[in-house]
C-alpha cells in the first residue's frame, strides 16, 4: 500500500532543498471525489497532494507544456521538474526522452505503482452508485472504497461507504495493463505487481477483431460520424506535441507577397467540417502517428466527450508493433524507437 | 425574465413586448398520463420529433418515432445544434475557367422540429442564442432554423447533475424561459403547461389526450416545484457583483494559475448551451473544374489557433488568457451587452472537463481575489 504521506514528504523535501522547481502531482478537485492535476512550487503546498483511484491523468502532458512554454520565452530549464507518474505515464516520459523532447536530468520521476489495481472508470461506477454522489475514493488492497454523501441501499458495511472490488469498476486500460509499475523512476512507491494479469492484454481489441469486416466497418462508421472534433483526444495526449497539427493550418507563412489565391489554396489536409471523411482522416492520422509511441495510458478514450472507443485504434497499432517487431513502447530511454530503427531480423514479408 | 443588470434600451423594448405577449396569453395547463406521451408525439403531424436517447453510454437528442421515456439526467450536448448546427453550408460555388463564378444558395430545410425533454438551463440557453444571432446582425441561417424549432421542456425535480448551478445564475429548475411547453413529472403523469402560442399548438394537436388538471394536481405541481427549487445546488456567489469584479481582475495572475491544467480542447464550448463562436471556410471539393462549398463550423476560444494571427502573433497566447475570455464572455461581456449572464448553470463544462477546470470555482476565486 502506498502511503500518501511518503509522496508528500518526497515532494516537500525536493522543493525545500531546491532540487526541483516544481512538482506536478494530483490534488483533490472541486468536483466531488475527482482528483485534478496540480503544480506545486513551495514546500507548504506538498500536503495538498493525493493518490487515489481518480488520479487518471497522464501528467507527462504537462512536461510537454512546460517545455513548450520555456521554448516560447526562450529560457533553459534551471532545475528539473518532479512528476508523479504511474507505469503508463512513466513509459510516456521515456518515449518523450527517446525522442529527445527533454533530457533525463530535466525530470525527477516520483513513481507510483498501481500495484494490484489501477484507476477508476467513472462510467462503470455510475450504475453501482445509483445516482448518489461520491465525495472520496480510496485504494484498499484489491478494493476501491467510495465515501458517499447520501445513504446507500441497505446491505453495505457502513452507511455512506461503498466498497467495490476494483476489477468491477477499473478502467479497461488498467485491467489489460501488462506493466503496472514505473520502471523508470528516481524514487518509487508501492510494490511491483507486474504479471498480475487481471485481463488478457489487448482483450478488448481481440474481442472486436473477432467480428467480420462488415460489422467492423459499420461500427467505425457509426463512431466516426459521432466525432464532434473537440480534439480532446489530441489535446490530452502527451505524444501529440507537434507545433502544427495536420488538422490545423496555422503556420502557413504569410508575407506581403502572399496573394489571396495563395491563402485560399493553402494546403488543408483535413477540413473543419465534422463529417465522416474528415473525422476518419483526423482519427486515423492520429492513430498512425502514435504507433510505437502510445503507452496505452487511455487518456484519449477517457477524455472523449462522445465515448468513441479510441483505445481500439491505438491498441491495434501497439499490437502490430509488438507482434511484428517485438516492440514495447517506452521500455528504455536508450532503446530504439519503432519507426527510427531497423534490425536485420525485422520481418520483410510485407515487401513484395 | 429575471434581470440583474441594467438592460440596454433595445432589450427593454424586447422585454416590454415579451411581457405584453404574456398578458394577452391565455393560460393552458393540462394533465397528460405518461402512457400517452408516444400518442402525443404520433399526433404531431408535420413535426420531426427529437428526444433524449441513451446510446454509446451517452444521452443525446436524436430523431425518434416513439418509445420516448423522459428519464434522462441531462444530455451530453445541449440542443443548441438544432438552430445552430455544428456544420452549416452557406452556399455552393463553382467556376469554369474563363467564366464568372457561379454561386448556389443553400437554404436550411424547412422541417419543423419539436424537441422533448429540454432541461430548464438549456431552455434558457435559447433566448441567449437568439440575442447573439438577432442583435446587430440578423443571421438568416440561424433564424430560418430557429423559427422551426419548438422546445418542450422538462422541469428538474432533482438536480440532474452534481454540478448544476442554475439557481445562482438567475435560473431555476422550474424555469420556463425559452421553452414553448413546460412539463413537470408528477409520478404517473405530467403536468403540461403551454408557455407560447407554438406550445399551445403542440398541445391542441393532441387535445383529446390531455385532461384538465384537478385542484389536487395544481397543488401537487406547486409542491413539486417548491421542492425542486429547495434542492441544494452548487453556486456562483453574488452573480450581480461578478461583472465589475471580473473587469477589475483582467490582469489577475489567477487566470493563468487556474488555467494551468487546461489542455485547450473544445469540450467546454462545444457542449455549452450558449457558446456560439464559429469559423467560416471554403472547402474545395474539386480543383478542375473548381467546385466547393462555403461552410460555417463551430469554433472554440479555447483552441490555441482561435486568435492566431497570420503573422504568427497570438494575442491570447496562453491558457490563462483563453480561460479569461470564456469566463469573461459568460459573466462580464454578455452581462454588459445584454443585461444578463450568458451562463445558464447547466454544469456541463465542469462535469466534462478532462482536467477538472470548474467554472464555479474559477468565478468565485477570481471574484474573491478582486477584493
Amino acid at each position: 500500500m502506498i502511503k500518501i504521506q511518503d509522496i508528500r514528504d518526497t515532494a516537500r523535501d525536493l522543493l525545500t532543498k531546491g532540487e526541483v522547481r516544481a512538482v506536478i502531482g494530483y490534488r483533490r478537485g472541486s468536483r466531488g471525489m475527482l482528483a485534478e492535476p496540480t503544480f506545486i512550487t513551495s514546500p507548504e503546498q506538498a500536503d495538498e497532494l493525493v493518490w487515489d483511484p481518480t488520479c487518471f491523468h497522464n501528467l507527462s502532458l504537462y512536461l510537454v507544456h512546460d517545455r513548450k512554454f520555456l521554448a516560447h520565452i526562450r529560457k533553459n530549464p534551471e532545475a528539473p521538474v518532479a512528476i508523479v507518474a504511474k507505469g503508463c505515464d512513466a513509459r510516456s516520459i521515456v518515449v518523450l526522452m527517446q525522442e529527445h523532447y527533454f533530457k533525463r536530468e530535466d525530470v525527477y520521476i516520483i513513481g507510483v505503482s498501481c500495484e494490484g489495481t489501477g484507476v477508476l472508470d467513472e462510467r462503470k461506477l455510475a450504475p453501482h452508485l445509483k445516482g448518489v454522489q461520491a465525495s472520496n475514493a480510496a485504494f484498499d488492497g484489491n478494493d476501491f472504497v467510495f465515501t458517499t454523501s447520501e445513504k446507500l441501499l441497505a446491505g453495505h458495511p457502513a452507511e455512506g461507504e461503498k466498497r467495490l472490488p476494483a476489477r468491477e469498476v477499473m478502467a479497461d486500460r488498467c485491467l489489460e495493463c501488462r506493466i503496472p509499475y514505473p520502471r523508470e523512476h528516481n524514487v518509487v512507491f508501492g510494490e511491483d505487481k507486474t504479471g498480475r494479469q487481471l485481463a488478457e492484454p489487448f482483450a478488448a481489441l481481440t474481442r472486436f477483431e473477432a467480428q467480420g469486416a462488415g460489422t467492423r466497418w459499420d461500427f467505425w462508421s457509426h463512431h466516426f460520424d459521432r466525432c464532434i472534433r473537440c480534439f480532446a483526444c489530441r489535446s490530452v495526449c502527451p505524444m501529440c506535441y507537434c507545433d502544427e497539427c495536420v488538422v490545423d493550418s496555422i503556420t502557413f507563412p504569410v508575407t506581403t507577397e502572399t496573394t489571396a489565391e495563395d491563402k485560399a489554396n493553402r494546403i488543408r489536409w483535413i477540413e473543419r467540417s465534422a463529417v465522416r471523411s474528415e473525422n476518419i482522416t483526423y482519427l486515423m492520422t492520429r492513430a498512425m502517428h502514435l504507433a510505437g509511441r502510445c503507452t496505452d495510458c487511455g487518456e484519449c478514450e477517457r477524455a472523449c466527450s462522445v465515448n468513441i472507443p479510441l483505445r481500439l485504434l491505438n491498441n491495434k497499432m501497439e499490437r502490430e508493433a509488438r507482434e511484428q517487431f517485438g516492440f514495447e513502447p517506452g521500455a528504455s530511454i536508450g532503446g530504439p524507437s519503432l519507426v527510427a530503427s531497423f534490425l536485420d531480423s525485422d520481418p520483410g514479408d510485407f515487401i513484395r | 425574465m429575471f434581470l440583474y443588470f441594467s438592460a440596454s434600451p433595445r432589450i427593454r423594448v424586447n422585454i416590454f413586448w415579451f411581457r405584453l405577449a404574456r398578458l394577452r396569453f391565455k393560460i393552458m395547463e393540462k394533465i397528460l398520463n405518461k402512457k400517452h406521451i408516444d400518442d402525443w408525439i404520433a399526433a404531431l403531424d408535420g413535426w420531426d420529433i427529437q428526444a433524449p436517447v441513451l446510446e454509446d453510454d451517452i444521452w443525446s437528442y436524436q430523431p425518434v418515432g416513439g418509445a420516448v421515456r423522459l428519464d434522462h439526467p441531462n444530455t451530453k450536448q445541449s440542443p443548441k445544434g438544432l438552430a445552430f448546427p455544428q456544420r452549416e453550408i452557406f452556399f455552393k460555388f463553382e467556376q469554369i475557367k474563363g467564366e464568372a463564378p457561379r454561386l448556389t444558395e443553400v437554404v436550411p430545410d424547412e422541417r419543423r422540429h419539436a424537441v422533448f425533454g429540454v432541461r430548464p438551463c438549456d431552455g434558457r440557453g435559447v433566448p441567449r442564442m437568439d440575442l447573439v444571432f438577432n442583435d446587430h446582425v440578423e443571421d438568416n441561417y440561424y433564424l430560418a432554423r430557429r423559427k422551426n424549432v419548438a422546445y418542450v421542456g422538462l422541469a428538474c425535480n432533482k438536480p440532474p447533475s452534481a454540478n448544476c448551478f442554475c439557481l445562482s445564475v438567475g435560473g431555476s429548475p422550474v424555469s420556463t424561459e425559452g421553452l414553448d411547453v413546460q412539463m413537470t413529472d408528477l409520478g404517473d403523469r405530467y403536468f403540461v403547461k403551454a408557455i407560447t402560442e407554438a406550445g399551445k399548438g403542440l398541445m391542441t394537436a393532441a387535445g383529446k389526450l390531455f385532461a384538465e388538471p384537478s385542484a389536487a394536481d395544481q397543488k401537487q405541481v406547486k409542491q413539486v416545484h417548491a421542492e425542486a427549487v429547495a434542492q441544494p445546488q452548487r453556486a456562483v456567489r453574488n452573480v450581480e457583483e461578478v461583472p465589475a469584479k471580473l473587469k477589475a481582475s483582467f490582469k489577475s495572475p489567477l487566470w493563468q494559475e487556474l488555467a494551468q491544467p487546461c489542455i485547450g480542447c473544445g469540450i467546454c464550448t462545444f457542449l455549452c448551451p450558449t457558446c456560439h463562436c464559429f469559423d467560416i471556410n471554403d472547402e474545395v471539393q474539386s480543383k478542375a473544374p473548381l467546385k466547393g462549398i462555403r461552410v460555417r463550423t463551430w469554433d472554440n476560444c479555447q483552441f490555441p489557433d482561435f486568435t492566431m494571427h497570420s503573422s504568427g502573433h497570438n494575442p491570447r497566447e496562453n491558457t490563462g488568457a483563453r480561460l479569461r475570455q470564456r469566463v469573461g464572455h459568460k459573466f462580464q461581456y454578455f452581462p454588459e451587452n445584454f443585461g444578463m449572464p450568458q451562463c445558464t448553470g447547466c454544469g456541463r463544462c465542469i462535469s466534462e472537463c478532462p482536467v477538472g477546470i470548474d467554472i464555479i470555482n474559477v468565478v468565485n476565486k477570481v471574484v474573491e481575489n478582486a477584493g
